[in-house]
This record gives structure tokens, C-alpha cells and sequence, in this order.
């Protein structure tokens, strides 16, 4: 294991009381997010690494199903992990139970968990709430359970209805998703509904929605935006595995070049290819990955979906946002279908904090996670580095840019 | 059969450095590849022994390059802290904390001289250094908000090229991984480090 270089490294590695308290103080962000957070740092020298044997599971699961319906007889089969996705583990089963409607049905289920620590870490609450909020608004999976606290599985989890469908096309396998290749003809069945539900996410009115776990910044205020930095400001200085200038300058930058938000909406914070499904008949039947949501600017969605290097490049040299269309005709059709209008300035801002975003998970986090080999995925963690960095070059030649 | 070793000598004796690492890595790369994955049933276990196959080659390349990367960040770095030392005691209006800083640079500078012939300390002095180093220069970077006008304008000039090949020499480290899609457009990592045949440092 890596030596600590510095005192710096070494709270990172070792954290305590005091260098956990002087984070939060430093970094507001918030409340549960604050929680699992601080929640990561206080395991950090107690959990030992994570285990991906997972032989105990089904019993666990039985178990705590058989709690959670109150019914004895309920069958469960075919418990398998899913391949794929880089920050929970995944698995399915098929479950036989009563519904509600006395009427015995089976149903194929999803268990999202979390590892020991994650490339992102995200509150299971928050994203149940999410995708509760979602439902009968976008092409959401149902939640059945949740376990923001760890105490039935061991970790946190979310269990939801599994749908079919296809998240990646074949011949178009990429890590996590990211710069997919779709075909042109399904291209075009699919690139208008992308816009469209994303159009749809930011127009639901979320003060109506059971959202309890998310904060709700004010209109014309820079507090949205504040909490969304804070976020990831103070991910990479807890997880942080090296300095680095360019992400300290970038992370100043976007301090002192914060927006207001002038109308808040409910943020995916991750849409792009690979986070959504369509059925054979090319229908987006899934907006999946709610994870990093929360209430902020429109335009923090619309710079991530369109950032380059999520996206696909072509052999003429342009690059299709999410493998579907190009940024230009996303953003005229966004503008279209949301009736939102595209302030390029915010844009540019939030194109900054995208690679910032990208930079903080893919290189801290990531590394952070294989280093003290707290995950299913360790050497996924550290190839992510790859990606990391290259999005720290363009964050550097977009702030080149920006002065 | 008649093997080629690469030998090397110390204290006059003879030590085999055989295999090279980077047979090493091809070797299990090749297993991985060859034997293994096409033995796994479970589609999990698949993506990971591709992953595991990636980072072997990823290795195989940049393993005899990775101490003279980290020599050139030694060198770079103590030549902008340097730089950015003189500026600061050229002016008489650096606040306090910012003057703290540059006293940290110097007492770094006791523990790993300028002109020390660093090449000859071990691998994990040399990173440690160079981390230590990172964290005062991002020390300096979270200062800017504190200096005045023209000292700003000043430390921005000296960081704008050390940005510039910070990110070209990571970007090009960091090519073979697949994530860039302009990575071809990227510099091969052996060219940035070395020039005529030496380690491409002292350029200033």
C-alpha cells in the first residue's frame, strides 16, 4: 500500500474527528448529502475491504423480505449479479409474493447497493425519492424498498422493479456507458425522446413532489449553485489521492464565477447514454441513474449531456452528444421542447463544472476507492483515472478559454 | 537455447534482471486473454478479466517510464515554486498568509534541494516530494482570491504555460487507456520525456 506522503494524505487515508468537523465546516452541502459523506469518512478506517463474494446474499435478502411484506411463504429464485454500471452493485432476482391484491405473482427485481465506498457516493433515500417523484412523469422503475442505513444487507440499498430493454446496443460496449455507438437509423427514433424527457424532467413542478431528502434553493440566488460546488468541492478534498493545480484552480474559477439560479428544477446529473433503456420497438422505456439528482440550474444537465467526452466521436471528426445527435440540435431542441431559453454564459459555467465534476469523480473518487479497495470494480476504479485526466485537460483548455 | 538478459552490476557482482517486468505483464496479459476469459461463463467476471487484460497493457507500456515522470514533475515543479518564490519576494504586497506559504516553499526546499542530484533518491522520495510540492502550489492556486490586482496578473502569466504541460504530459500518460477521442492527436508519452536520448528537463 502507498506510503502518506503528506499530513494532507494522510487525513484523507486516516480521517478523525476533528479533520472530518474542519471538511464539513468548509464545505456546506446538503443535509443528506452532508450525511452519507460524512458517513464515508467515519467508516474509512473501519471498514476493512470490501468483499465481492456474495453467497450470503440470498439469505439476507429472504430474510429481510420476508420482514418487509410480512409474508413467510414469498419465494425468491435466480439471484444473479448484473455486469455493467460503475457505482453499485447490481443484482436480480425473481420474486413470487403477494402484491397487495391477494392475488400470488412473480415479478424480476433489482437490488442497487452500495459497496463498502463508491465512485460516487449517493443517498439511497434521496434516489427512492427521486424515482418515486418520477413516476408517471418519465419511464422510471418502480421502487418497492429501500435501506438508506445499511442495517438489513450490510449496505445501503434501493430495491426496484427490473424492466427489459437495452441499455447499451450491440457492438456498442463502452465503460459505464460512456461515448456509445448507436446506429443512425436508431438514432432517430431515439434522439427525440432523449431530449424530450429531459425537457419533461425540468419542467415538473418538484414542490409538489415528496422530495424531503433534497434541499430547495431559492430563485434568483446563488445557493442552488453553491450547494452543487460545495458538493463536489469537498469530494475531492476528501478523497483526493494527489494535489492537483489545475482542479484547485478550476474549483476558484467556478467559485468566483457562480451564476444565480434564476428558476430551479429537479437535475438528473447524469444523463447521457447508459443511463437510459429502450425496448425493440425503440422506445425509451427507462430514465435510469437518478443517484446524483438534485435541485439546481437546467443548464448544470444540459453542459454534462453535452460535454464532449461523454460523448461519441465520429470519424469526420464531430462528436454526437450521448451517440444520438449533435449538441447544437440537442440544445435547439431542448429549447423547443422545454421552452426554456439557453443562456450561453451559464452554459459555459456549468460546462467548466462538468469537466470539474468529471475530474473529482474520476480521478479522486475512483482512485480513492481502488486504493483503499473499497469496491466490487477496483480495477475498473483505476483505469477510470484515464478518463479523469483527459477530462482535466479539457477542463484546462476550456478555462483557458474562460480568462 | 540462448537467452538475451538484460544483466545488471552491482558491487561487482552480477544480477540477473530476467525477465524484464514487461514480459512479466505481456505473459499474464497473454493468459488472461488467452486462456482465461474464454473460460468464464459469468458476464460479470468477463468485464472484469477484460479490465484486468486492459491494465496489463496499459502497464507494459508506461512501467519503464514511470520514475522519469516523476523526475520531470520534480524538476518542473521546484523550477514554478522557484519562480513564483521570487515574484512573491519582489513585492512588497503579498499578504501574510500568502508570505507563509513561500516560508513553507523554502523549508520544503531544505528536505529536497534545488540542485540536488535527485535522480539518485529512491522512487518514493522523489513522489513524495513532488506531492508535497503539489499541495503548496495549490496552496498558492487558493491564494489568488487574497493578492492584489497586479500580483495576481503576475502569478497567472507564470501558471498559464505550467497548466499548459501539466495537461499535455498526463493526457499523453494516460492515451493508451481508451478514454480520449482525440488521442491521437496526443504526443507519444516517450517523446514528451525525453529529448535526444536524456530526460527532457532544464528547458527554461
Amino acid at each position: 500500500m502507498r506510503e502518506y506522503y503528506t499530513p494532507t494524505l494522510k487525513n484523507r487515508a486516516q480521517p478523525n474527528d476533528d479533520w472530518i468537523h474542519s471538511i464539513r465546516q468548509k464545505y456546506p452541502t446538503e443535509r443528506t448529502l452532508d450525511e452519507v459523506l460524512t458517513k464515508k469518512l467515519r467508516n474509512r478506517t473501519h471498514t476493512a475491504e470490501h468483499k465481492t463474494d456474495f453467497s450470503d446474499l440470498e439469505n439476507q435478502l429472504v430474510s429481510f423480505l420476508k420482514k418487509a411484506t410480512g409474508q413467510d411463504d414469498l419465494v425468491l429464485k435466480n439471484l444473479h449479479r448484473l455486469s455493467g454500471g460503475a457505482s453499485k452493485e447490481q443484482f436480480t432476482f425473481d420474486l413470487t409474493w403477494n402484491q397487495g391484491n391477494s392475488i400470488r405473482s412473480s415479478e424480476k427485481l433489482i437490488l442497487r447497493m452500495d459497496p463498502t465506498e463508491s465512485i460516487v457516493e449517493t443517498h439511497r433515500l434521496r434516489e427512492s425519492q427521486m424515482l418515486n417523484a418520477m413516476w408517471g412523469e418519465v419511464p422510471v422503475p418502480k421502487v418497492h424498498w429501500t435501506d438508506p442505513v445499511g442495517k438489513e444487507l450490510g449496505h445501503p440499498f434501493l430495491i426496484a422493479g427490473f424492466l427489459e430493454g437495452t441499455v447499451q446496443p450491440e457492438g456498442g460496449d463502452k465503460a459505464s456507458g460512456l461515448g456509445m455507438f448507436f446506429e443512425p437509423s436508431l438514432r432517430l427514433d431515439l434522439k427525440e425522446q432523449f431530449v424530450q424527457h429531459l425537457a419533461k424532467i425540468h419542467t415538473i413542478d418538484w414542490r409538489k413532489k415528496d422530495l424531503t431528502a433534497y434541499e430547495s434553493p431559492r430563485e434568483n440566488h446563488v445557493e442552488g449553485n453553491e450547494w452543487s460546488l460545495g458538493w463536489w468541492e469537498r469530494v475531492w478534498q476528501e478523497d483526493a489521492v494527489e494535489a492537483h493545480p489545475i482542479v484547485e484552480n478550476a474549483a476558484l474559477w467556478l467559485r468566483e464565477n457562480m451564476p444565480t439560479v434564476e428558476k430551479p428544477v429537479i437535475v438528473h446529473g447524469d444523463y447521457r447514454s447508459g443511463n437510459f433503456m429502450y425496448t425493440e420497438e425503440h422506445q425509451i422505456n427507462a430514465v435510469l441513474d437518478w443517484e446524483l439528482s438534485h435541485i439546481g440550474d437546467f443548464h448544470e444537465d444540459l453542459s454534462y449531456t453535452t460535454c464532449q467526452i461523454l460523448g461519441t466521436p465520429l470519424e469526420d471528426g464531430s462528436v454526437l452528444t450521448s451517440g444520438l445527435l449533435s449538441k447544437d440540435e440537442f440544445l435547439d431542441k431542448y429549447q423547443h421542447y422545454s421552452g426554456n431559453t439557453v443562456d450561453p454564459k451559464r452554459l459555459f459555467y456549468f460546462d467548466v463544472f462538468s469537466y470539474y465534476k468529471v475530474a473529482v469523480i474520476s480521478v479522486a473518487t475512483s482512485s480513492r476507492a481502488a486504493y483503499g479497495r473499497k469496491t466490487h470494480l477496483d480495477a475498473m476504479m483505476n483505469l477510470l483515472s484515464g478518463f479523469g485526466y483527459t477530462g482535466i485537460s479539457a477542463l484546462q483548455r476550456l478555462l483557458d478559454q474562460g480568462s | 537455447m540462448i537467452e538475451t538478459r538484460t544483466l545488471k552490476i552491482i558491487n561487482g557482482k552480477t544480477c540477473v534482471m530476467s525477465p524484464e517486468i514487461e514480459q512479466f505483464l505481456s505473459g499474464m496479459k497473454k493468459t488472461i486473454e488467452d486462456v482465461v476469459m474464454p473460460n468464464l461463463s459469468d458476464r460479470f467476471a468477463q468485464e472484469q478479466a477484460s479490465i484486468v487484460a486492459a491494465s496489463l497493457g496499459f502497464l507494459g507500456l508506461i512501467q519503464d517510464k514511470t520514475f522519469h515522470y516523476e523526475l520531470l514533475e520534480n524538476q518542473e515543479y521546484k523550477r514554478v515554486l522557484t519562480d513564483i518564490n521570487e515574484l512573491l519576494s519582489n513585492t512588497f504586497s503579498a499578504p501574510a498568509a500568502i508570505i507563509e506559504t513561500t516560508t513553507k516553499v523554502t523549508d520544503h526546499f531544505d528536505t529536497d534541494k534545488v540542485d540536488d542530484p535527485t535522480y539518485l533518491r529512491p522512487y518514493k522520495f522523489i513522489r513524495g516530494s513532488n506531492e508535497a510540492m503539489k499541495e503548496l502550489l495549490c496552496e498558492f492556486i487558493q491564494q489568488q482570491a487574497e493578492m492584489p490586482t497586479e500580483l495576481r496578473t503576475a502569478f497567472e502569466a507564470l501558471m498559464k504555460p505550467f497548466f499548459k504541460s501539466i495537461e499535455l504530459r498526463e493526457r499523453s500518460w494516460v492515451k493508451a487507456l481508451g478514454f480520449d477521442p482525440e488521442a491521437e492527436q496526443q504526443a507519444d508519452i516517450a517523446d514528451l520525456l525525453y529529448k535526444d536520448g536524456l530526460l527532457n528537463i532544464g528547458k527554461r
